[in-house]
Order: C-alpha cells, then structure tokens, then sequence
C-alpha cells in the first residue's frame, strides 16, 4: 500500500473499468498523500504514522456464527471475490467514479483507483435480504461496494472482517422511501480504512453496528445523509481495544430535511495501549426544523495506559430542534464491582461482567434477536478471549 | 454454642475518620437482630465492612463468621462462606440480564462451597419459583439486573438475590427505605420466608415500620460508632415514641 503507484502498475491491468479514470484518482490521491493529523477529521488518526507501525499479530480472532440468521454469503480475499452463493452478487459492473471529481479525501480517492472488486447489491420494491460479506487473508484489498433499497426493501447486511492485512473499503449506500437497512460492520484484525455513505429517502432507517476488536488500525468513517421527513439513522459502535490498538469511529450526520432523527453512541472499552477516538458531527440544515438528534461516546479505561479523544460537535442553522450530545470518560464503577463481588463473583469475572454489559449497550437499538442473539454471543466469547481470566456464565 | 456472627470491639474508619468505635455484636443461628439508629451512627459502615468493601481500615478488634475470621477475605469469599448483603442502593449493571447474573452469582457460590453447578434448566426451574414468590415477573428476570427497575422492584430483585443464594447470615441494609406500603409487605414476606434456624438476619433501619412485619428477637441501638443498648422488639417501639436523642448524648458523653 505504501507504494501505491507501482502497486496500481501492476494490477492495472486486470483492475475492471476505466483505466483512465483511475489513474486520475490515483493522481489526485498521491497529490494529497496519506492523511495526517494536520487534516482536521483526522486529527486523532494520523494515518501515514500509523501504517509505518510493523503490523500487530492478532491472537483472538473468533468466529461469529450467524447461520440463524440463513443469510446469502460472499467471500473476498486479497480483494477477490472468492465464493458467492448468489450469482446476483458478482455482476461488477465498471466502475463508477461517481463523485471523484470532488473528493477530497485521499483514502476515498485511493480506493476509487485501486478497487478490485466489491459487491453491488440492488434490492427491488419490498424484497427481503440477509447478505454476509466476509474478507480472509493477508494480502492488501481495495474493495468497492454498492448497494440500493428500493421503497420498502429490507436488508440485512454483516461486514464481517478477519483479514489480517491492509484493507480499504469503501460502501456506497441508497436507501429509498420506507426501506430498511441494518448495516453491521465487525472488524478483528487487519488496518482497515472504511469510509460509507449512506444517503435516506422518506421513512427510511438506518441501523448501523460497529464492532471493533482487532489489535491493529482500525478507521471508520460514515457520512450518513437524512434528506427527507422521518428518516432516521441509529448509529451504535463498541470498541474493544488492546494491546496497541488503534481504533477511530468518525461520523458526520447530515440532517438536510425536518423532522429527521438520529441517535448516535460509542461504547469503547479500552486496555493495555490501546487508543480510542470518536468523532461525530450532527448538521442540521437550514430549514430542517424538528429534528432530533442525540450522540453520545462513553469510554471505559480498563489500565492506566489507553488513551481516548472523543470529539462530538453540533452545528445546527435550524431554530426548532431537539440536539444534545455528550461525552463520559471513566473507570470501572467500583461500587457496582462490590456488588459482583458480594454475590460470589471473582474480581476478574464481576470486571468482565461490567465490560460485557457495557459494550453490549451497542445491540440496544437492534430489535432483530436472531441477529442480537448472534452478536451477543460473538461479543461474549471475544471479550472472555481478548482478557482471559474469568468465566461469564 | 458458638455464634453465627461474632462481632468483639470491632473499629473501623476511613482515611484518619472513625467511624466504628468498639462495636460488638453476636448473633446465634436462626435469630433476626435490628440494629437501628441516627443517621451518622455507622449502620451502612458496619454492613460494609462485614461484607468486606475498600476503603475502610479496620484499625482492630475481629469479626467472625460461623467461625471463620472475616478480616482477610475478600466479599467474593465472604459470600461463599454465607455472608449476603442487601444492599440500601442495589446498582444498575447495564447489558447484563438479571437471569444471567443470578445464574452466574448462584453457580459461583456453588463453586467455591464444593458443590456441583446447576444446569440451565434446574436454573430457570428454581429462579422462576422463587421469583414467582416475591411478584417479580418473567419480564423483570430478562431484563438488565436493576436497569429502569422502580424502587420497590430493586428491594425486591435483592430479596429475590438473597432467597436464590440461601446466605447463613443476611444483612438487610436499609431494605425499606423508599417503600410504599405494598412493597413493604411483600419485602417483608419475603424476608420471613427466608427465617430458618440456621439462618441469621440483621436488619439495619432507621425506622421502626419494618419491624411491624418482620419481628426481630433483638433490637440494637447504635450510636457514634458502638452498640449502646440492646433489648427485646419492645426497644423499638420505645424508640419510636421518644426518637434517638438520648442515645446520641448518651454516645457523646459516654
């Protein structure tokens, strides 16, 4: 990744679409060169320091079974698509450098030049969808993925990360009058670079899980745009981090039209060195009276080590709106650990209690329980694998 | 015979403040003690302290439990050698569900008493007949332990903790304050349905309106630290009419 050019020289040719068009991208990428701290939305993830770090082994990968939930799978590896169980899925057409013209973001850029593959997933009026897309591997990836929900579609979508190598990911996301999205986003291993758009109609939902726990880089980043009356987009992350794990949530939430909601919280749970950062920025447009948006990151610090910048901000141009936003930075509650304890847990169990119930504030929003089902249990095990000690049943 | 709690001279204090001044105390399998007082006297202190919370120097005396000396134990320890604490202020533990919590709590004190776990359905069998008695619902069992629970359903939820572990000693810290009437009675109907004469209880109040439902043998008053009088429930009501001054002089002066 680091050579991005003699990278794109050598993959050029087997890379879909219009050549052309890429090495623009890749032009305008290398003129902007890897993100800094001096670029404001990536002022806590100083991405051109953080990939000359020698990349982190990740020890505790553990596999989520969501086979309750029967979904359609698609596999990528090295930017491949490996295996598809639906032969909808692996129609990639050329690619779209659909506004390139004015990106100004160099990972976005750089994903539009290097993209090998992705999934472009159409969904008609009032069809029903579960999708797993899984990465595996090491080899560095530039996936580019594109979905759309026509009116009154529902999806299920998991992202569902253990390669172990760079990755750059990039969804493209439509959603139309009264469709449905639940968009889960897990992320063990690897340095991964997700950028999402995802733009709401009228009545549309967005809920959107992020579940980070790798030891390495992991960056996310979402622009959610609501532009028509009752759209609404719950937006959840939990974090766990160790060792020297990097782990950034960014979110800029545009409420563009009234009565639009959004509600937005970070749950991360930090040890050993591990930083953590949340960004959030709500905008509330001209005119878009009614609004009601709530964000909120939490951080509990499991050692003295870690490190947490959480940045939310307001930026509202509209008079008649229900805005609050906060931050809570603390250790674990040593009352509520007294009280574990006095019903016979040990110290470590009771911690890894209080740690599970914290992170797991994250499936809150989530009504579908086949999915939380699944997700609880991923988190259960991860947490009793990641810091190891006590049993939590 | 030897005591199930055996409290001598105990004192205590946080940071260079005493709080426990030379407390004794002893309480025989199957009795129910009050000990009541002012505000200040150091009855939420002393149900800490048994029940082995940080913070609290024990600068001497001793405190033993059917025998064992409690001051090196930890409270996970102390609770699988019976020592069950209900708490004034029951915490709210988000995310975690009160079934999974009792079932984990239960199976650890199994653990460490030598005893086999209990299965998942043995689990729900028994939870749900205990719960059933003390009017917590299916609903209130699925839910994060405390999260969103009224006042009356939190007492309640302790009850139902203490009646799932069959503690040798109870302590009952302030388990009536913030009660209406109705939840009153069936906290104290679950209380009198956890007397046995293994079973030791203490309960700590302000006020004398528990005491109407569970009968306690003996009663105590605390004052600055210490027990300065002990008697039968007759010393409750006598200390309902003429309120707690004379014991805080009396304290004071002593």
């Amino acid at each position: 990744m680091l050579d991005a050019a003699s990278y794109f020289e050598q993959v050029k040719q087997a890379l879909p679409g219009d050549v052309e068009a890429r090495a623009q991208a890749l032009h305008k990428a290398e003129a902007l060169g890897l993100p800094t701290r001096r670029l404001e939305h990536w002022h806590y993830t100083d991405l051109a320091r953080l990939l000359k770090k020698p990349t982190q082994e990740n020890a505790a990968l553990v596999a989520t079974d969501f086979s309750a939930l029967n979904p359609s799978e698609v596999r990528f590896e090295g930017g491949v698509m490996q295996a598809s169980d639906d032969a909808g899925l692996a129609d990639w057409p050329a690619l779209s450098l659909t506004g390139a013209e004015d990106a100004s973001d160099a990972m976005v850029l750089y994903n539009q030049a290097l993209a090998q593959a992705g999934v472009v997933l159409e969904l008609p009026e009032g069809g029903q969808k579960t999708l797993l897309v899984t990465t595996q591997g090491s080899a560095p990836q530039h996936l580019s993925h594109h979905t759309s929900l026509a009116r009154g579609a529902e999806l299920i979508l998991i992202d569902d990360n253990m390669a172990s190598g760079y990755s750059n990911v990039a969804w493209d996301i439509e959603l139309a009058e009264d469709s449905k999205l639940t968009f889960v986003h897990l992320q063990q291993a690897g340095r991964q670079v997700a950028t999402s758009t995802v733009r709401l109609a009228e009545n549309a939902t967005l809920t959107r899980l992020n579940l980070l726990s790798g030891q390495d880089i992991a960056r996310h980043a979402g622009t959610i745009a609501l532009q028509a009356a009752g759209a609404r987009a719950e937006l959840h992350s939990a974090i766990l981090g160790t060792d020297a794990a990097h782990n950034d949530v960014t979110y800029v939430i545009d409420h563009q039209a009234a009565d639009t909601q959004s509600n937005t919280t970070s749950y991360h749970a930090l040890a050993g060195q591990a930083r953590g950062v949340f960004q959030g920025k709500v905008i509330v447009q001209r005119d878009a009276q009614r609004v009601d948006a709530q964000m909120q990151a939490r951080a509990m610090m499991l050692s003295d080590g870690p490190e947490m910048d959480a940045k939310p901000e307001l930026e509202i141009y509209a008079d008649d709106v229900q805005c609050a936003h906060g931050t809570a930075i603390g250790e674990i509650d040593a009352d509520a650990l007294f009280f574990l304890r006095t019903r016979g847990l040990d110290e470590a169990t009771a911690r890894q209690f209080l740690i599970t119930g914290f992170i797991e504030q994250v499936l809150d929003a989530c009504d579908h329980e086949p999915l939380v089902a699944s997700l609880r249990a991923h988190i259960e095990t991860k947490i009793a694998t990641v810091l190891g000690q006590g049993s939590a049943s | 015979m030897s005591s199930l709690l055996e409290i001598n001279n105990l004192q205590a204090s946080v940071g260079d403040k005493p709080i426990l001044k030379g407390l004794s105390l002893s309480i025989q399998p199957g009795e129910v003690h009050a000990i009541m007082g002012p505000n200040g006297s150091g009855k939420s202190t002393l149900s800490y302290v048994l029940s082995g919370k940080d913070g609290y120097d024990i600068g001497g005396g001793s405190m033993h439990l059917d025998g064992q000396d409690l001051a090196d134990m930890e409270p996970e320890e102390r609770a699988i050698a019976g020592m069950f604490l209900a708490f004034q202020y029951p915490l709210e533990i988000p995310g975690v569900t009160n079934m999974t919590f009792l079932k984990a709590s239960l199976n650890a004190v199994r653990r460490g008493r030598g005893e086999d776990e209990i299965d998942a359905a043995q689990f729900l069998r028994l939870a749900r007949e205990k719960a059933r008695a003390l009017g917590v619902d299916d609903e209130m069992l699925k839910r994060p332990l405390n999260v969103g629970f009224s006042g009356g359903e939190k007492k309640r939820n302790e009850i139902l903790q203490m009646a799932v572990l069959e503690p040798r000693l109870a302590i009952l810290d302030e388990t009536d304050s913030g009660l209406d009437i109705d939840a009153l009675k069936t906290v104290a109907e679950g209380v009198n349905a956890l007397r046995a004469p293994e079973r030791g209880m203490l309960l700590i109040t302000h006020y004398q309106r528990l005491l109407d439902f569970v009968k306690p043998d003996v009663v105590h008053v605390m004052a600055n630290g210490r027990i300065v009088k002990s008697g039968g429930p007759e010393l409750a009501l006598e200390l309902e009419a003429s309120g707690y001054a004379d014991y805080i002089d009396e304290a004071v002066h002593a």
